[in-house]
């Protein structure tokens, strides 16, 4: 006992002794550290409104492939961002637009239109080049090329479809539409059952309805390659492709299925997703990331379903791409593409799909995504699915539809918005010329 | 008592932990002081960091602030200068921080600028009034590069006279390049705010997290959870005050300093939050320089505790072991005490019944010597007398030999003297001790042995006849005249080849037993009494020396007994097997190779089988003395050697077949007839030729001893100096005897027998009168061994060394009262031809005598 006694004394000794103790320093320069030369890579992408309470997967599995990059390259990926405050504001897009054109930043997270503007007008390093961009698969290549350049890579391919609330389908005996008759039906036995607006909309998002309908044919079962040739020379118009799909919104609107004021100022899910996670609205429209984020319609009281929008060919995702582009003149280019490969490295990748549940752009990465997301990842998996940007349409489809959509939301006549189309078919063949 | 004393300690404890408790609030009370204290100071130091570094960032963006409105006055002035100032605008290529130079002449709402664009000062909005160095600053804007920006205008004079407007862009970004890369090590978050519109137009490279609230203020506030209404009025208001506000509030459920900060008048602010650990790192530090010290004053304090407990509870141990000790010790004594009062008891009762056991005999040795005294001259009542007299001595002798040596072993002194004996010797001297004192009572007496292997066996004889003796005798004294009485003498199964397992049973259908009796009968002073054995005579010892010598024996011993039914004792008992004893040669150096035993009894057949197993002997067993001649006459070629018949077989037969058998025999074959002691017609049989009797039980040392007798011709054995008488007449003897009646008794008795004695009182006077006579003077001397000036051992040793001839040889006989057998050793080592003891029995003083004296006549 009188060991175990002198042990502890001696141990509280030398534990005090440690405690008080103090390293002795004899230089004269009291700075612990000087700082070093870090190489930095400056990153702009938008930034969702904050809410403190929410989880936003999608943002942490770009975080974590952004760490996995920086600690790999020794390299600080510094983000810059914007988010507009309303529809007044400029919007994502026209910043991007602005910044590239200005080359405020190195590496830049572009919408699919946007990136057709810049690869256009010779704005973004072309990117096949990477290491890891031969891991790409076919369908985000072929939407993400422009005059043989890769001009953006996506860290997931991003599918569009329509978020049901399945609760009310069932309720009212309504099954899962998959023509646009057969949609509109379910809208009108909703709309009589009281339900004010069955499609939640914003100013975004509705040109996915549109798209799906106007190149189903085309890309199933039809000659993509040929027709695509016949729109860029003018031998067919867009319009006739989009009127079907306008003539749909219009009806829509008319009948009162979508608050079309109230969509023309809605930010995407801010104006429709609370009314559709309170069991309001049965019908939203969003992207395949949205079913897992807290911030979106990950977390819902009811049995969510994702399906394609309605077609001639069934319910039809609606693909597009988000990706990294490098600004071609920007100021520390060759950091940012060591950066992106490393982003869209198979690892980072399978981090990134795995942690948001996503169809990854690698022909390496697979992973199971969750039962909402079954309906719409089946018809993926049967290569069913329109393209919403294809880069070798010489007129931006995403973007020019999405601002031609509006114009109907404002009021615009069919017509009006085909005619619309058809001008912005000849500018481009006339620019197309020059 | 103890419950006072588990008081005690429940006090002592409660005061203990009274005491640690009192401690402990004390050093939390101070701890508690002083770290509030340093909290108190480190919390003011660290709003005074905050501050002083806000203001340092604050000094730095105005001080570059008033450098662009010093700038652009200057280039005002030199636009003034220049005979196309558009041609300037227009060629001015932006930099990191002028992004676009507009110009509006005076009178104008349009001018130009440097983005080639026509430029309206309806884009910008003024109406906020804010001033940096003299000019007008706009409200922020989204501008084209993408980026937040403000412009400063300026008015462009020339000879005193206004000619126009110069509008000079400015990024925010720029204002990053001058900033410091990250603020409290990039754990805090720090923007710069339009006050007007609340926007947030720069995050500083290496300041914030990402969804710190990135937007505007009332994202801010949204993501740290600045909810407080009272709080955000203020803020408000010290915002339109273009005040500086610093407040506490936690973000993501961290203490923070929340400020925001009044740049250029109010125009923009700095705002954020710092997380009070990033400000005030030593704090840590300081709280875990407190912790360590209180841990170590605790673990101190709590050590101290522990040993003090320790010591108690050892000191508690050892006064508890001293209390069981001195239990024990009190017990011991106590049990000690019981003891000595039981001895005192036992001693009482030993006294008691010792008193009573003597005075009877005493009694009547004194009462029958005063008859004698009275009836002198009646020479029929002098030996009636002298015989009572003699009897009640016998029995007083006895008495004593009994308490003597139960004494003797109850004390552990008795040496078991372990020599090889005969069950037949052994049986046979009990035979011939009880079967009279059985006669006398007309009782049957019956000894059986059965299943006995070995009868040579190691042992010590005596103890085990005393043993038998007792049994048998007490057999005897407790069966009513004409009883029976059975000896048997059992083998048992051996449990080990060099170990005999014996059981010997005495049974009698006498008095028999209470079942109290029977639990007792085993101690000392007991004898069963009642109306028919009160007659009995006894020490009550015998048992008590009996079980005491079969323990001694490792054996055991029980009785079962039934009133006026019997009683039946039981020894068991291991006796060694000695190396070897069978003479193998004994049947061929006789010419006996074959042997025929004739006995209706088929276990005693069996019997004699068992004992005759391990002898090199054909053995043959018939149940009839037909069969019996028979079988001789078939065996003419192979003749039985020998021919043992039971008597009792015979009896029961045609005697006339006795003849028969004897004619069918081979001339000179011994014929031995097993008869029991006293058995009636033997005499006929003995007529016959080479015809003797075996005694039964039957013993293969017996049967060898007779075949031997007979082979060497001899007749009837008798004992040597049988019927010769021992006369002690003429012999002269030197006797040493201090005890003058002793002396006077010993010289009647010789005087009586013719013989002559000279007494001297000590071994001295015996040594100097033998040394002093002549040779030849004495026949013998006679040797008391306790005795005053020299005891008999030193005497005999002295005359043993004397250098006269007849010293060595002259026999010197030891008569004392010491009469156990190391006080026989001790006479024998001292030189004494014989041991003899106390009182002295007149018959075997004139055996020993006469055999000494005679062998030294020999000689």
């Amino acid at each position: 006992m009188m060991r175990l006694t002198a042990v502890c004394l001696a141990g509280i000794t030398a534990f005090s002794a440690a405690a008080c103790g103090n390293k002795g320093d004899i230089r004269n320069n009291l700075l612990n550290h000087e700082e070093e030369e870090q190489r930095v890579v400056n990153l702009f992408s938008p930034m969702e409104k904050t809410d403190p309470d929410a989880e936003n997967i999608a943002r942490t599995a770009f975080d974590k492939t952004v760490i996995l990059a920086e600690e790999r390259l020794g390299m600080k990926v510094v983000y810059r961002t914007y988010t507009a405050e309303d529809y007044r504001d400029k919007t994502y897009d026209d910043i991007c637009l602005d910044r590239v054109r200005s080359n405020m930043d190195d590496m830049y997270l572009l919408n699919p239109d946007v990136t057709m503007k810049l690869a256009e007008e010779g704005q973004l390093m072309d990117l096949s080049g990477l290491e890891n961009a031969k891991n790409l698969r076919d369908v985000v290549r072929m939407a993400n090329v422009v005059d043989g350049k890769l001009v953006a890579i996506p860290q997931e391919v991003v599918a569009y479809g329509l978020f049901i609330n399945k609760d009310m389908f069932d309720q009212y005996d309504l099954e899962l539409p998959k023509t646009p008759e057969e949609f509109l039906e379910c809208c009108r036995v909703f709309k009589e059952h009281g339900i004010e607006t069955p499609v939640g909309a914003n100013r975004w998002w509705l040109e996915t309805f549109v798209l799906a309908q106007a190149y189903a044919d085309m890309y199933n079962g039809g000659d993509p390659d040929g027709e695509i040739a016949a729109l860029n020379s003018g031998e067919r118009r867009y319009s006739d492709y989009m009127r079907p799909g306008f003539e749909f919104l219009k009806t829509m609107i008319d009948l009162g299925y979508i608050d079309a004021e109230k969509a023309y100022v809605s930010e995407a899910i801010e104006g429709e997703g609370a009314d559709f996670l309170a069991g309001k609205t049965p019908i939203v429209m969003a992207y395949w990331g949205a079913a897992n984020a807290d911030t979106a319609y990950g977390d819902t009281d009811f049995q969510m379903e994702v399906i394609g929008f309605p077609s001639s060919h069934g319910q039809m995702p609606v693909l597009s791409m988000t990706g990294f582009g490098i600004g071609a003149e920007a100021e520390h280019a060759e950091d940012a593409m060591e950066i992106l490969d490393a982003l869209i490295s198979d690892e980072a990748l399978q981090v990134y799909a795995e942690t948001n549940r996503v169809i990854s752009p690698s022909k390496n990465v697979e992973v199971e995504c969750i039962d909402a997301l079954k309906p719409l990842n089946d018809r993926i998996q049967e290569n069913a699915y329109v393209l919403a940007t294809n880069a070798g349409m010489k007129l931006e489809q995403w973007g020019n539809t999405c601002l031609i959509v509006r114009k109907l939301l404002e009021g615009a006549a069919v017509e009006e918005c085909m005619a619309e189309f058809d001008r912005l078919q000849e500018e481009t063949i006339r620019q197309d010329r020059e | 008592m103890k419950r006072k004393r588990n008081r005690i300690r429940i006090d002592k404890g409660i005061s203990l932990f009274l005491s640690i408790v009192l401690v402990f609030a004390i050093l939390g009370t101070v701890v508690f002081f002083v770290a509030r204290r340093l909290s108190a100071e480190m919390s003011a130091s660290a709003i005074q960091n905050l501050s002083e570094s806000l203001d340092l960032i604050k000094c730095t963006i105005e001080s570059i602030s008033d450098k662009e409105a010093e700038f652009q006055c200057l280039m005002a002035h030199e636009i003034a200068n220049l005979e196309d100032p558009e041609a300037y605008i227009r060629s001015y290529k932006r930099n990191q921080t002028i992004v676009k130079l507009s110009l509006i002449r005076s009178g104008e709402t349009e001018g130009i600028s440097s983005t080639g664009e026509s430029f309206s000062e309806d884009e910008l909005d003024f109406s906020m009034g804010g001033m940096v160095g003299g000019l007008p600053v706009s409200q922020s804007y989204m501008n084209y590069m993408g980026t937040w920006a403000y412009t400063m205008k300026c008015p462009v004079e020339k000879d005193g006279r206004e000619i126009g407007t110069l509008y000079v862009e400015y990024v925010y970004d720029s204002f990053d390049h001058s900033l410091p890369d990250g603020f409290y090590d990039g754990r805090a978050m720090l923007y710069i705010m339009d006050s007007d519109s609340e926007r947030f137009v720069l995050k500083p490279k290496g300041m914030g997290e990402r969804n710190a609230g990135h937007l505007n203020l009332e994202d801010f506030y949204r993501a740290n959870d600045i909810r407080e209404e009272g709080l955000r009025k203020e803020v408000a208001d010290t915002l339109s005050s273009g005040g500086n506000i610093l407040f506490n509030h936690d973000i993501r459920e961290k203490d923070a300093l929340n400020f925001m900060w009044s740049v250029n008048g109010g125009t923009i602010y700095l705002i954020g939050y710092v997380p009070i650990e990033a400000i005030q790192q030593e704090e840590r530090t300081v709280n875990q320089n407190i912790a360590v010290v209180v841990i170590i004053m605790l673990v101190a304090f709590l050590l101290c505790c522990l040993l003090y407990y320790l010591n108690q509870r050892q000191q508690l141990k050892l006064r508890a072991e001293r209390e069981k000790e001195r239990e024990i010790h009190n017990q011991q004594l106590a049990e000690a005490l019981e003891a000595a009062q039981a001895a005192s008891n036992s001693k009482t009762t030993f006294l008691s019944n010792m008193s009573h056991d003597i005075r009877t005999p005493m009694n009547a040795v004194l009462g029958f010597t005063t008859l004698l005294a009275m009836d002198a001259e009646d020479p029929v009542k002098v030996r009636e007398y002298t015989r009572k007299i003699t009897a009640s001595g016998q029995h007083l002798l006895s008495l004593i030999n009994d308490i003597l040596d139960i004494s003797k072993i109850e004390s552990g002194k008795v040496v078991l003297n372990v020599e090889e004996f005969t069950l037949n010797d052994l049986v046979s001297s009990v035979d011939a001790i009880i079967r009279p004192m059985a006669g006398a009572r007309h009782q049957e007496f019956h000894v059986e042995v059965t299943g006995i292997r070995h009868e040579y066996l190691m042992g010590d004889e005596t103890r085990v006849n005393q043993i038998l003796i007792n049994l048998l005798s007490n057999a005897v004294k407790y069966t009513q005249e004409g009883g029976a009485i059975w000896f048997r003498m059992i083998g048992q199964k051996q449990r080990s080849s060099q170990y005999q397992h014996i059981r010997i049973e005495v049974e009698d259908n006498g008095y028999g037993m209470t079942e109290e009796y029977q639990k007792k009968i085993f101690d000392a002073f007991t004898r069963a009494e009642n109306s028919t054995t009160n007659k009995v005579q006894g020490t009550g010892l015998g048992m008590a020396i009996t079980k005491n010598i079969v323990e001694l024996m490792g054996g055991t011993i029980d009785v079962s007994s039934q009133m006026g039914q019997g009683s039946l004792f039981r020894v068991e008992l291991e006796f060694r097997i000695p190396e070897s004893h069978a003479d193998q040669q004994f049947w061929a150096d006789n010419g006996i190779g074959r042997l025929l035993a004739v006995d209706a009894d088929p276990k005693a057949c069996e019997n004699i089988c068992i004992l005759l197993e391990n002898e090199n002997l054909s053995v043959e067993t018939v149940s009839g003395l037909e069969e019996a001649v028979s079988l001789l006459e078939e065996a003419a070629d192979d003749p039985i050697q020998v021919l043992l018949l039971d008597w009792t077989t015979a009896l029961a037969e045609d005697l006339a077949l006795v003849g028969r058998l004897r004619a069918c025999m081979p001339k000179g074959a011994p014929l031995l007839i097993l008869a029991d002691y006293e058995q009636e017609g033997l005499e006929e049989a003995l007529w016959m030729e080479e015809t003797r009797i075996l005694t039964k039980p039957f013993f293969v040392s017996a049967f060898k001893q007779k075949i031997r007798e007979m082979k060497a011709g001899q007749s009837r054995s008798s004992s040597p100096g049988e019927g010769k008488s021992q006369s002690l007449e003429g012999l002269y003897f030197l006797a040493a005897e201090d005890n003058e009646i002793n002396a006077e008794i010993l010289e009647e008795l010789l005087k009586m027998e013719g013989a002559g004695c000279e007494i001297v009182e000590n071994g001295r006077l015996a040594l100097e009168r033998f040394e002093g006579a002549e040779e030849g003077t004495f026949d013998a001397i006679l040797m008391d061994v306790q005795m005053p000036v020299m005891n008999g051992y030193e005497a005999t040793r002295a005359i043993r060394a004397l250098k006269r001839e007849d010293a060595g040889r002259i026999p010197i006989i030891a008569m004392t009262a010491n009469a156990f057998a190391e006080d026989e050793r001790d006479a024998l080592d001292a030189g004494m031809s014989v041991h003899l003891s106390k009182p002295i029995h007149v018959e075997l003083l004139k055996e020993i005598i006469y055999q000494y004296v005679s062998e030294k006549g020999a000689e």
